[in-house]
């Protein structure tokens, strides 16, 4: 997998993975924003 | 347990997927990140023993008197110290531990930062059970403040190493982490105490203990996901510019030397000044708009706040918290896009942007002020937030850009000093020039025009400091030796 110079390509099967942590983080992130912006809805009333 | 907080364990192998950092950094990131929405606490807080109402302490009472007092409530004022705290700390922690987190790795910070930020929710928990408000400064503003200085510094180097192609993006996901966690934790919070309030508790310390655990679990999984790339380690088809910007170094400054350089000052100058003025507004929000617009956010034009009914303030104060949830909204985007927009703007040109930009959409927000439009006002302070949140989240990449990848995490942690200094600036300038004006007779609604001028000015200083940093002089760099000796003292670590 290692090339010459030090530059290595990620393994196929980790993107999986990074989806999954991605999700993690992103899923609560998303809920944070969405619950803001309702609160802040009441501003464009 | 050492072993496996170690560098050694977490030198990444071959194939490792770089993207799997970024999740882990935001990880840590988010869970600190609920220092900025720790007042959700305070209404809960300053009834704990009155529970509906709050039980005011004596008059004759002592301020150390009633540190300890079990019978009467703790004032809202008493409670905001912990902001202070948590600031104050922050900037201490990251100043005094980035040059140990180079050597000891990001897993380790990161594991301190949880016992830390977590402990901090557990001696909270149990200030609040005896009702001792020292135990809440102590737990959550000066040990969780620790948590949040070496948790926010944790991942900055490591990233920044991950992608040499991609610095300021980088740095950038995980600094937008820090200005999301209120977003997620004063909401959760919110439930959590509507869960656990009874007839006899607010339901705070069972709220603080629950948090503390979420946290805990939140900030292993992203420090246990850290991975550092081996010393060659480079993206696979990236290759450094032969012909560089002479504001990107190849080269490394040490810590140590960093803070004699002119740079390193003017770096916290501009951090300082950019921070102050967002700061200041951030805190004020709410109030500014209400007293800007009056009665011509609830379409009674011309009628000022004061001239408002009870009911009518109550719908004001919706708007003015709001504004406030909006401006969280653009502070975080600001972060991720702000810091990415750097990588190919470059680094001074993007603060050049924010400086400028700042002073010219700071003076016109009196204009907005007297038009009477709501929209321009908001819009205006909308794009202010971006650029206070880019400001943060642009600086690491900053300084890589200016004294090396090899100390930039300790160099880091000593910079953030410029934002606990501006954290106290930025709200005094506010609130009391505020203050000044009305004592002077201006009308409320035209008090915060001189405050938009001065943060004006202060951006424009900015704007001069930014403009003066240069390359770093020769004599600053570390020889290759140098660098050779501390690599090796690194391995020496691992070994």
């Amino acid at each position: 997998m290692a090339e010459n110079d030090g530059a290595t390509t990620p393994v196929s099967g980790s993107w999986v993975l990074v989806a999954l942590a991605w999700l993690g983080v992103g899923l609560p992130l998303l809920w944070g924003v969405w619950t803001t912006l309702q609160k802040a809805v009441v501003l464009f009333r | 347990m050492a072993g496996l907080l170690s560098r050694e364990r977490i030198i990444a192998k071959p194939g490792f997927n770089r993207w799997l950092v970024p999740p882990a950094a935001l990880a840590i990131h988010l869970s600190i990140g609920m220092a900025y929405g720790f007042s959700v606490f305070w209404l809960p807080l300053s009834r704990a023993i009155g529970i509906t109402e709050p039980v005011p302490c004596p008059d004759s009472m002592g301020f150390f008197e009633t540190l300890t007092a079990t019978g009467c409530d703790w004032k809202i004022s008493t409670l905001g110290w912990m902001y202070t705290l948590f600031f104050v700390f922050l900037g201490s922690s990251a100043a005094v531990f980035g040059r140990w987190l180079e050597h000891a790795g990001p897993r380790k910070a990161g594991v301190v930062a949880a016992f830390c930020w977590a402990g901090g929710f557990l001696i909270s928990a149990l200030g609040v059970h005896l009702h001792q408000i020292w135990l809440l400064w102590l737990g959550s503003g000066v040990i969780g403040g620790c948590g949040l200085g070496l948790g926010y510094i944790s991942p900055v180097s490591t990233l920044i190493k991950w992608f040499p192609d991609r610095r300021g993006m980088a740095t950038g996901m995980a600094i937008m982490g820090f200005g999301g966690g209120a977003m997620i934790g004063a909401p959760l919070a919110d439930i959590l105490m509507k869960h656990f309030a009874t007839p006899a508790s607010v339901g705070v310390q069972e709220t603080f203990l629950t948090m503390g655990a979420i946290y805990f679990v939140a900030m292993l999984a992203g420090a246990f996901g850290y991975r550092i790339p081996s010393a060659d380690w480079k993206p696979a088809g990236w290759t450094p510019a032969v012909q560089k910007s002479a504001m990107i170094t190849s080269r490394h400054v040490h810590v140590d030397q960093a803070w004699r350089t002119p740079q390193f000052w003017l770096l916290w100058a501009v951090l300082c000044l950019n921070v102050s003025a967002g700061i200041g507004v951030i805190g004020m929000a709410s109030p500014m708009i209400q007293e800007v617009f009056g009665g011509e956010l609830i379409d009674l034009p011309g009628v000022a706040l004061r001239e408002l009914t009870q009911s009518q303030k109550a719908q004001l104060a919706t708007i003015g918290a709001a504004f406030a949830a909006l401006l969280s909204v653009f502070n975080i985007a600001g972060r991720i896009s702000w810091a990415s927009l750097s990588d190919y703007l470059g680094r001074k040109r993007t603060y050049a942007v924010f400086f400028a930009l700042g002073t010219v959409l700071y003076a016109l927000a009196p204009w907005a002020g007297r038009l009477g439009s709501v929209a321009l006002f908001v819009a205006l302070f909308c794009v202010i937030l971006t650029m206070y949140g880019g400001g943060f989240a642009t600086i690491p990449a900053y300084l890589a850009d200016i004294f090396g990848t090899q100390f930039v995490g300790a160099i880091h942690g000593r910079l953030l000093t410029a934002w606990s200094a501006a954290g106290i600036l930025g709200p005094v300038l506010v609130n009391y020039l505020r203050e000044y004006q009305i004592d002077r007779g201006v009308p409320a609604a035209q008090a915060y025009n001189f405050t938009m001028y001065v943060l004006a000015a202060l951006l424009v200083v900015g704007f001069l400091c930014n403009l003066a940093i240069r390359p770093v002089a020769g004599r600053w760099f570390m020889s290759d030796a140098e660098v050779e000796r501390e690599r090796a003292s690194l391995r020496r670590v691992i070994a």
